[in-house]
């Protein structure tokens, strides 16, 4: 499964950070990072992710 | 060369916010926004930019500072308990571990499925008034609204809902500035949803779980008092019932306010239901219930200029910063205008849990009400809250065309 996310729409409120630790986190200077192509044993923090986002940046395919 | 010279604080604008006749929309605000960047209060610093606001609203030097809310107001006891122990007031893994557990409550899927008894609510309630020609928004629709979507989404039966109601509106006046004087009632309302939490919790207990957010907290609390103590799980049933209904009692109120000064967009939200989406952003732009989001430095830090101590207390004006010429230079009220996101869900980590049943709940409201109350003015004089802090109409009588 790939993920994308949308840094158009993305307001850095970190709630992916909090959902799905494995897979999202704040750099040093601020910036989010963020785990492109998803094993399947994380497949449900992703979609915990995409679910939470307040701005609905994150898109899953696959 | 250009030097910026650091200034100090006591040189800042004032704003006496504690004072129940200050307003957070009064030109005073809009003097000191144009002043300067931020403005000292009697709790620490209001930020009253949008650009400053957007980003001090995730910046790791601040932790969520509303924890502090009680002892701000010299209050104690039962609503100051929780507060200090609620999901709001956590930070790092603690925060993390029961906004996880909370997250799928409020789930925008949930919310989807949800949209059409919000559709069937609204209606049924507007039945009651509309052949007549004026109602008082907050009492007849606006309260049983609010209540009666936590009901539907926490399944709780309807008919609590008047109880439910008079609680969080009593507990709502802790986040005003009258909390201390306010104690009694709070605590005495804080004390009743306590015990029917408890009572819930005891009765769902009883019966076979199942998949709703009550089984699953009782399943998690259950297998393991790690992922959730008894404790935590009652706060939790507190907050979810609390939080969601004074909030947007509120702010569909204020939206109601906003159309009743533009009389031309409610004719628009009735021909084009679609823009009901658009209406809420807009309605809590310009007019959120929740006026400011509180941070507190973790750290001694410099911001523009300012030297801002570790402790300091910073109110973010969201209201301010959203009618910020400097972010929208298209001031007026306009649900068709493409605008930067507003703060009135917070932001950051502690970004409204439950935003996307409020966003989809007054969606539903605005388009179905704009349908129905043709040419709606106001009805009489309308009483409100302090217009700080959590503001909100306590009556707002309006007016409008009787359906035939």
């Amino acid at each position: 499964m790939r993920m994308c996310v949308d840094m158009k729409k993305c307001q850095y409120h970190g709630q992916c950070v909090i959902a799905a630790p494995d897979l999202f986190s704040f750099a040093e200077d601020g910036s989010l990072k963020w785990v492109e192509t998803i094993d399947d044993s994380l497949r449900q923090q992703a979609e915990d992710a995409a679910d939470v986002c307040p701005e609905q940046a994150i898109t899953l395919e696959g | 060369m250009t030097m910026t010279l650091a200034t100090r604080v006591e040189d800042l604008p004032f704003l006496d916010v504690k004072d129940p006749a200050f307003s957070i929309r009064s030109p005073e605000v809009a003097d000191a926004r144009e002043q300067s960047w931020c403005a000292r209060t009697p709790y620490g610093i209001a930020v009253l930019r949008y650009d400053e606001v957007q980003k001090l609203m995730r910046d790791p030097r601040l932790r969520q500072g509303s924890y502090a809310w009680p002892a701000m107001n010299d209050a104690t006891g039962k609503f100051a308990d929780w507060w200090s122990r609620m999901l709001l007031s956590q930070e790092g893994s603690d925060h993390a571990r029961l906004r996880r557990l909370a997250n799928p409550a409020f789930s925008p899927k949930l919310v989807t499925s949800l949209q059409p008894a919000f559709a069937v609510l609204a209606n049924e309630l507007i039945d009651t008034f509309a052949k007549k020609d004026s109602c008082e928004f907050m009492a007849d629709f606006a309260e049983p609204y609010a209540t009666r979507v936590i009901c539907t989404l926490l399944g709780l039966p309807h008919e609590v809902w008047r109880e439910l109601a008079d609680i969080a509106a009593d507990m709502g006046l802790a986040l005003g500035v009258t909390f201390k004087q306010d104690i009694p009632r709070i605590d005495a309302a804080t004390q009743k949803l306590f015990d029917y939490a408890a009572n819930l919790i005891a009765d769902r207990r009883a019966r076979d779980l199942g998949t709703d957010f009550l089984s699953l907290l009782i399943k998690t609390n259950q297998e393991d008092q790690q992922a959730l103590s008894d404790q935590e799980m009652v706060d939790m049933v507190v907050l979810a019932i609390f939080g969601g209904i004074d909030t947007t009692r509120n702010q569909l109120g204020l939206a109601i306010d906003m159309f009743l000064q533009h009389p031309a967009q409610w004719a628009l939200l009735a021909a084009q239901p679609e823009l009901g989406r658009a209406a809420v952003e807009e309605v809590m732009r310009v007019r959120p219930t929740i006026t400011w989001v509180t941070r507190e430095a973790v750290t001694d830090f410099s911001y523009e200029g300012i030297d801002i101590a570790k402790g300091t207390t910073l109110h973010l004006f969201s209201q301010a910063a959203c009618s910020d010429p400097r972010a929208f230079p298209d001031a007026g009220f306009d649900i068709t205008a493409e605008r930067k996101p507003h703060f009135g869900f917070g932001g950051g980590a502690h970004h409204c849990l439950g935003h996307f049943i409020a966003r989809g709940d007054m969606t539903e409201a605005l388009a179905i009400l704009a349908r129905r109350l043709k040419n709606m003015r106001l009805g009489g004089e309308p009483k409100w809250l302090p217009d700080s802090g959590n503001t909100g109409a306590i009556s707002l009588p309006i007016a409008f065309d009787p359906e035939v």
